[in-house]
């Protein structure tokens, strides 16, 4: 159910409460899989709404007086979508999520999956204990299901190849050179066409209504401006902000933990080679002085540059996003695009540095499992062999 | 038995690690399907191969009357080959489009088998091109020459004329009998090349549309409305959202430095103003640490000030990041140039080897974090605590799993799967510790012991008696 943010446009009329509920929560929710079985009821989508744009500091206290029924409160709900709308681009990112891709993508990185994927719906935990090998078991569970992931991508790659070497020469487009699977099927099955037809006009009517919303915009920020201005003033109101949820403040203490480990690391290096270093340089003359500050202007430009990587928005400069496969011989497609070959090459070290630390973090609970076992008397420790 | 706000937590932790794998497969099983249908049409002689799951895709089959099951087109296989060997005798003929020639020429189009020979194919676009242009003006294609590959490749008709483009991709299509349905279709491949550049077209417009003069008043309409909104709110700074996107550039930065730092030390400096740099590098390092490390203080002291909100608790997930890849793309989709298929599935199953190594790391994180302590204070050396830490380790401190695709590997790999298969182990019933014969790795290695065991010297006192019996202890498999 795609909210027609673009078609409502700068409708004088208050809408309806329960549609501006709807429309919130699918614009807050990351596109939910295809199963529409999966939707809360209303009441339960109005409380997501609220907890979303809490944990996203929106600023008035009214919307959380709203009764979740759906009964009142449509300007609110008003304010709040134009206050979606005033803080980033949401419209493009919504329109560029349930874009029709007709290519074979695939992401170049690891963003998306971050958010947590399938509906909200809250699990019943028991609370009751359970035994180790409970948790060994779904560990072993995840393993084999990677496994089976990793089988079942290999196929798929292997069918994706044959599909775009036997449509080599088909595509009209020249930079593109072959079909991929979405286009082939559009050639094979006709109705499957048809849908697809159908997709990509309602997808250019979205982005009609895009451009028609970006005419009147301005228009629309003019009369948001009064309608805020017609709400009663929000009494002064005691800072209290939304609890992080137990599993972000469980996020922050793992991190601090391991920036903690690095600096400590860090500093018993640094010590050492500082004072190693100023046993060596310790006679020498001021001519030195001159390549120390070179060598420390280059440094700090370096580790600007690393810093840029992880600061706000400087996350651009790698690749991003899904891609669309296209084979081509090598050599033969010069034109813009990213080389397979250079993505490899980033994973791969990527790949070295995470098992690296992996080991590592493994090798920690070893030494510290036979540190608290090895200190009782009357064991012997016997490890697997290779461990 | 562990305690329930542990199990609490790495239950959820689990159970998120094994729903988002379970996500990944039903939308990987989505794809397949289409492929495996898609290329059943193409290579019906492979048909076994590519069909583990004849369920489900027999229902899609039973739809269009028109669409010949695989065993019949086997069948017509070797009437196309006939048929497409006369035709092209026929058209060398160069003649005008005989209603005899009719019928096979249709069917010579419906089949596109690279396991017969290497000339079928171009043979078909041959009479693809030639079909195309009895309903047009004659354009040029001539398709007599094998293509020295021997490849299928289905050329098209010349480049210049966009409409004979589309007819050119109708003419190409290479599915069987869809002969009352001909008509149809050929609207269907001529409307989305329309559509694609009207698309085109839309969405430059609507970026061009995000740097013009007229965006300037609407954003200072925008910021303006924004105040308003904010002027009842002190702190604007600190909700969820901000903190939890903040603590994970945190967490990359941390592992940006590691990894800086690991280069650094194995970095072998030649001469002295190497050694300083590297030096001066990690002074650096240790600096940002140290501010990032600040940062998160404050960060942590304004989480746990606010902890009081009488908030519905809801787990709407977190909006997507900003991974749209940039202004850009949003139009024009950008490309991912490969260049065989072992490319492709190298860059595909490394891919999922570093999501897999993520989380891999943080569940490891998270059980170090929960399940060490629990075998530190829980002191009473009976048989539960054995076996606490006997799970203990095989969750931590093996299993790291491996793609043991690759060439060259060395028993590395063989005794990663030992520890694999140690787990893997788990998934029967019981980590039972005899009876690891079950299980081969791909290499063949036996599984080893996937467990560490212990072994309690015969005078001491704590020997256990009756559950944990030598035969658990020893573990000698």
């Amino acid at each position: 159910m795609w909210p027609q943010v673009g078609r409502r446009g700068p409708s004088r009329e208050a809408q309806k409460a329960p549609a501006l509920w709807r429309l919130l929560f699918h614009v807050l929710s990351p596109r939910p899989a295809d199963d529409a079985a999966a939707l809360p009821t209303p009441e339960a989508q109005a409380r997501l709404v609220k907890s979303a744009l809490r944990s996203q500091g929106y600023p008035r206290r009214a919307l959380v007086q709203l009764p979740e029924d759906g009964s009142q409160g449509s300007r609110e709900l008003l304010l709040a979508l134009s206050w979606l709308l005033a803080r980033g681009p949401l419209l493009e990112r919504l329109l560029a999520q349930i874009r029709v891709r007709l290519g074979d993508e695939m992401p170049v990185c690891e963003c998306e999956v971050l958010a947590s994927p399938g509906p909200p719906a809250p699990r019943v935990e028991a609370d009751g204990c359970v035994d180790i090998r409970h948790l060994q078991w779904l560990m072993g569970k995840l393993r084999f299901g990677w496994r089976n992931l990793i089988t079942s991508q290999q196929e798929h790659c292997a069918l994706l190849g044959k599909v775009h070497s036997y449509t080599r020469g088909c595509h009209s487009d020249r930079s593109l050179g072959h079909l991929s699977v979405t286009e082939a099927e559009l050639l094979r099955d006709p109705e499957g066409g048809r849908q697809l037809l159908r997709r990509l006009e309602s997808e250019n009517a979205r982005l009609e209504a895009a451009l028609e919303w970006r005419r009147r915009e301005l228009v629309f920020w003019q009369w948001m401006d009064t309608v805020l201005d017609a709400c009663p003033p929000e009494a002064s109101q005691p800072t209290f902000l939304p609890r992080i949820p137990e599993r972000g403040a469980g996020e922050l203490e793992l991190v601090a933990r391991e920036l903690q480990a690095l600096q400590e690391e860090l500093q018993a290096v640094v010590e050492t080679r500082r004072a190693a270093w100023e046993a060596r340089v310790g006679g020498w003359g001021p001519g030195w002085k001159a390549t120390q500050r070179a060598s420390e202007e280059a440094v700090r430009q370096e580790l600007t540059a690393l810093q840029r990587a992880w600061e706000r928005g400087g996350g651009l400069a790698q690749p991003h996003g899904p891609h669309r496969l296209v084979r081509s011989e090598a050599g033969t497609l010069g034109g813009p695009g990213l080389r397979a070959t250079e993505v490899i090459k980033a994973l791969r070290s990527r790949e070295a540095c995470l098992e690296a630390a992996l080991r590592q973090l493994q090798g920690q609970c070893r030494q510290e499992l036979a540190r608290l076992v090895g200190a009782l008397p009357g064991f012997i420790w016997i490890l697997p062999p290779g461990c | 038995m562990l305690p329930a706000g542990c199990s609490r937590r790495l239950l959820a932790e689990l159970r998120d690690a094994l729903d988002a794998c379970a996500e990944r497969q039903r939308q990987l099983e989505r794809s397949l399907r289409v492929s495996r249908r898609l290329l059943r049409v193409w290579e019906p002689a492979e048909t076994p191969a590519l069909e583990p799951t004849p369920g489900p895709d027999t229902n899609e089959e039973a739809r269009p009357p028109a669409r010949t099951p695989s065993p019949q087109e086997l069948k017509e296989l070797e009437l196309l080959t006939q048929a497409l060997e006369k035709a092209v005798r026929v058209r060398k003929g160069l003649s005008k489009a005989g209603g005899r020639d009719e019928a096979p020429s249709r069917k010579s189009r419906s089949i596109v088998s690279p396991a017969t020979t290497a000339s079928v194919p171009p043979r078909a676009s041959g009479q693809a091109g030639r079909r195309a242009s009895e309903t047009k003006p004659p354009r040029g294609v001539r398709q007599t020459t094998v293509p020295a590959k021997g490849l299928p490749e289905l050329r098209l008709l010349s480049v210049g004329d966009q409409t004979c483009k589309a007819r050119g991709a109708q003419a190409a299509k290479p599915e069987p009998g869809l002969r009352d349905q001909e008509m149809a279709p050929s609207a269907a491949p001529q409307a989305p090349e329309a559509f694609t550049l009207k698309q085109k077209g839309l969405w430059a417009q609507l970026s061009s549309t995000e740097t013009g003069d007229s965006m300037d008043a609407t954003t200072t309409a925008k910021t303006q409305f924004l105040r308003k909104m904010q002027s009842g709110w002190p702190s604007s700074r600190l909700c969820a959202a901000e903190v939890e996107a903040e603590v994970g550039r945190l967490r990359k930065a941390c592992s940006l430095l590691r990894q800086r730092m690991g280069e650094e030390l194995t970095a072998d400096p030649v001469d002295w103003m190497q050694e300083y740099h590297c030096l001066l590098t990690l002074e650096g390092l240790q600096a940002i640490a140290g501010q990032c490390l600040h940062r998160l203080q404050e960060l942590r002291a304004a989480v746990m000030e606010h902890q009081l909100a009488p908030w519905p608790e809801g787990r709407l997930p977190s909006a997507p990041s900003s991974c749209g890849g940039g202004a850009d793309s949003i139009w024009s989709p950008q490309l991912l140039l490969y260049s065989s298929t072992q490319e492709l599935q190298t860059l595909a199953s490394l891919r999922l080897r570093v999501a897999m190594l993520d989380e891999q790391i943080h569940l490891e994180k998270v059980l170090m974090a929960e399940l060490l302590p629990l075998v530190s204070t829980q002191e009473p050396l009976g048989p539960p605590w054995l076996a606490l830490c006997r799970a203990v380790h095989s969750l931590l401190c093996e299993g790291a799993f491996r793609l043991a695709r690759r060439a060259g590997r060395d028993c590395r790999a063989g005794l990663a799967e030992r520890g694999a298969g140690g787990s893997l182990r788990g998934t029967e019933a019981l980590p039972a510790v005899q009876g690891g014969e079950g299980l081969r790795t791909r290499r063949g290695h036996p599984p080893g012991r996937g467990s560490a065991c212990f072994v309690p010297l015969p005078n001491s006192s704590i020997f256990p008696a009756g559950l944990e019996s030598p035969r658990g202890i020893i573990g000698a498999q």
